[in-house]
């Protein structure tokens, strides 16, 4: 004790009489309670370092929260802009459905139309079309009318001056997104862009006193506890609009003491650390606002996308008023599912705005008579997926999966919405219509008949549309650009092309030359291989159109072995396939297993004059931040010479014409076509291929474990290509394959391939490169090399002049 | 505007119209500064008229000056090969061909690659090509 007593002495310079006082009391007391009075401390010292410990976490965890990246936000993909001109079929192109799923809304009267709203008459389109928001290449609003004649967009004339517009741009069309694990879509708003009555409309009635309190509103607690002890329910919530966030951000839905201390511990320290500004912000990018699908909505900003079609900034009060209303309940207020009780509980909320002061009685009665206009909800379709799915594996490299699912970056591509939808459903009935053919094809369910299409602007390489198989949700291999098949005829124009251009000035053949077509034995390592027509039989000589548009087998092998394996795999690789060929004699006949589209590209190659495009599905890249991250440019390559290029097309229009492809015309489709059938062993996989001078369009049918599909190539693959190039040109293709000025047209004999001279019986118009036409003349002589006598007449008046 | 793209943005079928009004518009932005949107019009230019030639030059002289020769010439070729099968051209463009031409091989092979193509497009328009250049406001 005196030891005690000497110890505490030393220890205290100036002690207080209170502190003597109480240390004397403890000194004195019994054991027992000196004991306990120990155990008391130390406890309280072990609870005061626990609770600081908990609100050193709960802050870290606040902190890193609010100052990291506070909002997954998926990356958007968007389709290429609709450009609308005078002159354009709107229905073609689908241009109410466009508007509808852009979330234009029909508009009953034009007076102050604003963005976003249209009004159809059947001679008159007035819209106010929205601004397109990109760093580069922006857009900005315009109110304009459309004169409409029947299909056709007679003029454009912008408003309110009513000078003629030669184009409007509709904004690209939200294509899908890349979500993480919880599927949660978003559209950031900042504070500053929202009208202050979102603002008023979401605090007037979850949380009115936001302004004054502290994170906790202990006035609204006793207030909600008195409305659920009347009514022996939970009725209301006590949760300030802090308290709310916390509980988004950090906490569970459970209903226990713990969690709710916790959430009450954190409002305080997100109000401490935090200013009201922040905080109001980041509950309007949080909130849940309900569900698209699968998908949930969060934040102000997509809610009105998903509900009204617009940004948050253009929110009148009454559609600020449903949203703020929603909050509480958004999948049971949903105005979708009950628009009666979503408007009543609006004017509640408009009610409660009145009340607090926040609008005047005049924009409260507005709002409270303005109908509920919501947008047409447009589900994803299942179709675009096999292109996101390719999006997502071209861009792995330089965004990894979190980029794409947590950034919000907005991927502008170049799918064409109206061709992807026409690619789909082509695709869809040309499948039934075999398998409604063929019924032995309904036997297995797991494994059905598979097929892809895809389409190629060949000036640009420009992917537009993509259908990588028959149903996404049930198979997502992409059957387009995944896929390795034997390609069977649509191989041989590689072959033609081999031996119809020049090498060391000179071509092995040209367009008038014959091939031939008897019986051919090979010995190689696999046995003796005998190459066969598909009508069984031989044709001795015959010309190359013929056995290109027939798709002869035997002048086909012999044609690539004379010219040599090595240039026909050359010239593949060149035009654009990258897969192995090997060189054995049945390349020539499409053994080699390529991809559509590999296919594709080597045939927009043929189309594009021998310049082979890269393929391109996307054009630009931007943060969420507003920045360009990439600009992906056209890119080309001189790949095979102009001439040579034409020469094949001109055959293949040949086929399309008159031989194995004739039937693209069976509707009545005019204008310049290329094609070409392919149909491999036992009819195991059918392709078709065929160009216009805007769109290379691939098709392949068969079965993802091959064999057979009980049809050739022309009955099923064909059908699905023209039903898709019909719905896309409307049945008229514009334009034409231009000549080079290295080719030239001249009249020849078909039974000689000579020239054709007065007193041949027979003469057609034939292409050769310059330099390369026929020596011998038809009635048989020599070639007459002077100027033909309208030549002769034509200098004549030339000298005259 | 000038008047000779005033008719050709008149001439042709609608979409050639519009795609002629976009290549005008396009070269606008160029003047003004605006290569990414002069870049966009003309994509959008070639979307709605992939045959359309002028398109094509337009595009190369916009990659002369953003400093990508090789494109050029790949849109040289595309025009070149469209002109071809075009009704009615231009009276300039044969020069503007050869001048561009000569312009994208100056840049790839310094100081005289192309200079032949320059002179004989000097000759063909002198008072386009009497500097060696051509601006996206005297395309138009």
């Amino acid at each position: 004790m005196p030891r005690a007593r000497k110890r505490s002495a030393r220890g205290r310079k100036r002690p207080s009489k209170r502190r003597s006082n109480a240390s004397g009391v403890l000194l004195h007391a019994a054991p027992w309670l000196r004991r306990l009075a120990a155990v008391v401390v130390a406890v309280s010292f072990a609870l005061g370092f626990w609770v600081s410990a908990q609100l050193l976490s709960l802050d870290r965890s606040v902190r890193e929260r609010f100052e990291g990246v506070q909002f997954r936000v998926p990356s958007r993909v968007y389709t290429a802009p609709e450009i609308v001109y005078p002159g354009l079929d709107w229905k073609r192109m689908d241009l109410r459905g466009t508007l509808q799923r852009l979330g234009y809304r029909e508009a009953a009267q034009s007076k102050d139309l604003p963005p976003g709203q249209y009004v159809w008459n059947p001679r008159r389109l007035r819209v106010h079309l929205r601004a397109f928001e990109h760093p580069t290449r922006p857009e900005p609003a315009r109110n304009v009318v459309m004169r409409l004649s029947g299909n056709r967009i007679q003029e454009i004339r912008r408003l309110p001056g009513g000078e003629p517009v030669g184009f409007a741009f509709l904004e690209p069309e939200p294509l899908g997104a890349y979500y993480g694990p919880a599927r949660e879509q978003r559209e950031l708003v900042e504070l500053g862009e929202l009208p202050p009555h979102v603002l008023d409309a979401v605090l007037a009635v979850e949380d009115q006193r936001f302004a004054s309190h502290s994170g906790i509103d202990l006035r609204r607690i006793a207030g909600a506890l008195l409305v659920n002890l009347r009514a022996g329910s939970i009725q209301q919530g006590g949760s300030t609009l802090t308290q709310q966030l916390v509980k988004n951000f950090f906490l569970t839905p459970e209903r226990t003491w713990s969690r709710k201390l916790r959430e009450a511990a954190m409002a305080l320290i997100v109000e401490a650390r935090y200013d009201k500004r922040q905080i109001l912000e980041s509950y309007l990018n949080e909130i849940y606002f309900g569900q698209r699908g699968a998908t949930a909505i969060h934040g102000i900003g997509e809610a009105s996308r998903l509900y009204f079609g617009k940004s948050a900034a253009s929110l009148s009060v009454a559609e600020a008023g449903l949203l703020a209303a929603i909050i509480q309940s958004p999948n049971g207020i949903s105005p979708f599912r009950d628009p009666t009780r979503a408007i009543r509980r609006r004017d509640l909320v408009l009610d409660l705005m009145l009340e607090q002061g926040r609008i005047d009685a005049a924009r409260h009665a507005a709002a409270r008579v303005e109908p509920l206009r919501l947008a047409s909800v447009s589900r994803e379709s299942n179709d675009d997926r096999y292109f996101l799915d390719l999006l997502e594996r071209q861009l792995a490299d330089a965004y990894p999966g979190e980029a794409l699912s947590e950034e919000g970056l907005r991927i502008y591509s170049s799918l064409d919405r109206r061709l992807q939808r026409l690619a789909a459903e082509a695709l869809r009935t040309g499948i039934e219509r075999i398998e409604a053919r063929v019924p032995a094809l309904h036997g297995d369910a797991a494994s059905p008949l598979q097929g892809c299409l895809l389409a190629i602007r060949p000036r640009t390489g420009e992917l537009l549309a993509l259908v990588g198989g028959r149903d996404y949700r049930s198979s997502q291999f992409d059957r387009c650009v995944q896929a390795r098949r034997q390609t069977g005829s649509v191989f041989k124009p590689f072959v033609y092309i081999a031996a119809l251009e020049p090498q060391s000035g000179k071509p092995f053949m040209t367009l008038a030359s014959f091939l031939d077509d008897s019986p051919l034995e090979l010995e190689t390592p696999s046995g003796v291989w005998r190459p066969s027509n598909y009508d069984g039989n031989f044709h001795e000589a015959v010309s190359v159109r013929e056995a290109m548009e027939r798709s002869y087998n035997v002048a086909t092998a012999r044609l690539a072995l004379d010219v040599g394996l090595d240039r026909v795999a050359s010239v593949a690789r060149r035009l654009g396939v990258e897969s192995r060929l090997p060189e054995v004699p049945s390349l020539a006949l499409g053994t080699a297993e390529l991809s559509p589209l590999e296919v594709a590209r080597a045939y927009a190659t043929i189309a594009n004059g021998g310049l082979r495009a890269r393929v391109q599905s996307v054009e630009d890249v931007v943060d969420a931040q507003g920045r360009v991250l990439e600009r992906r440019t056209l890119d080309f390559e001189r790949v095979l010479d102009a001439g040579t290029a034409y020469l094949a097309t001109n055959l293949l229009q040949g086929v399309a014409a008159r031989g194995t492809a004739a039937g693209v015309r069976a509707g009545g489709l005019s204008g310049p076509v290329a094609a070409k059938t392919g149909t491999t062993d036992e009819e195991r996989d059918l392709w078709f291929v065929g160009f216009t001078p805007d769109l290379v369009a691939v098709v392949w049918l068969g079965f993802d474990e091959p064999r057979p599909v009980g049809v050739p190539s022309s009955v099923g693959a064909l059908p699905v290509w023209r039903h898709f190039i019909e719905a896309a040109s409307g049945g008229v293709i514009r334009g034409a394959f231009p000549r080079p000025a290295n080719v030239e047209r001249v009249a020849i004999d078909p039974q000689s391939g000579a020239l054709a001279r007065s007193g041949c019986p027979e003469s057609r118009d034939e292409y050769f490169l310059a330099g390369t036409l026929p020596t011998h003349v038809c009635p048989a002589g020599e070639v007459d090399t002077r100027p033909g006598v309208a030549e002769r007449f034509m200098r004549w008046l030339r000298g005259r002049g | 505007m000038s008047k000779a793209s005033v008719s050709l943005a008149q001439a042709g079928d609608p979409a050639r119209r519009a795609s002629m009004q976009l290549v005008v518009d396009g070269l606008g932005a160029d003047a003004s500064g605006e290569p990414a949107r002069a870049l966009s019009r003309f994509r959008r230019a070639v979307q709605i008229d992939a045959g359309n030639p002028y398109a094509q030059l337009a595009l190369a002289r916009h990659w002369i000056e953003s400093g990508d020769p090789a494109l050029s010439l790949a849109h040289l070729d595309h025009a070149e090969l469209l002109f071809e099968s075009e009704p009615a051209v231009h009276e300039g463009f044969e020069a503007h061909l050869l001048g561009l031409r000569g312009l994208a091989l100056r840049e790839i092979y310094p100081p005289d690659g192309g200079s032949a193509l320059l002179e004989q497009a000097r000759q063909a328009s002198p008072r386009v090509w009497g500097d060696a250049w051509i601006s996206a406001e005297e395309l138009r």
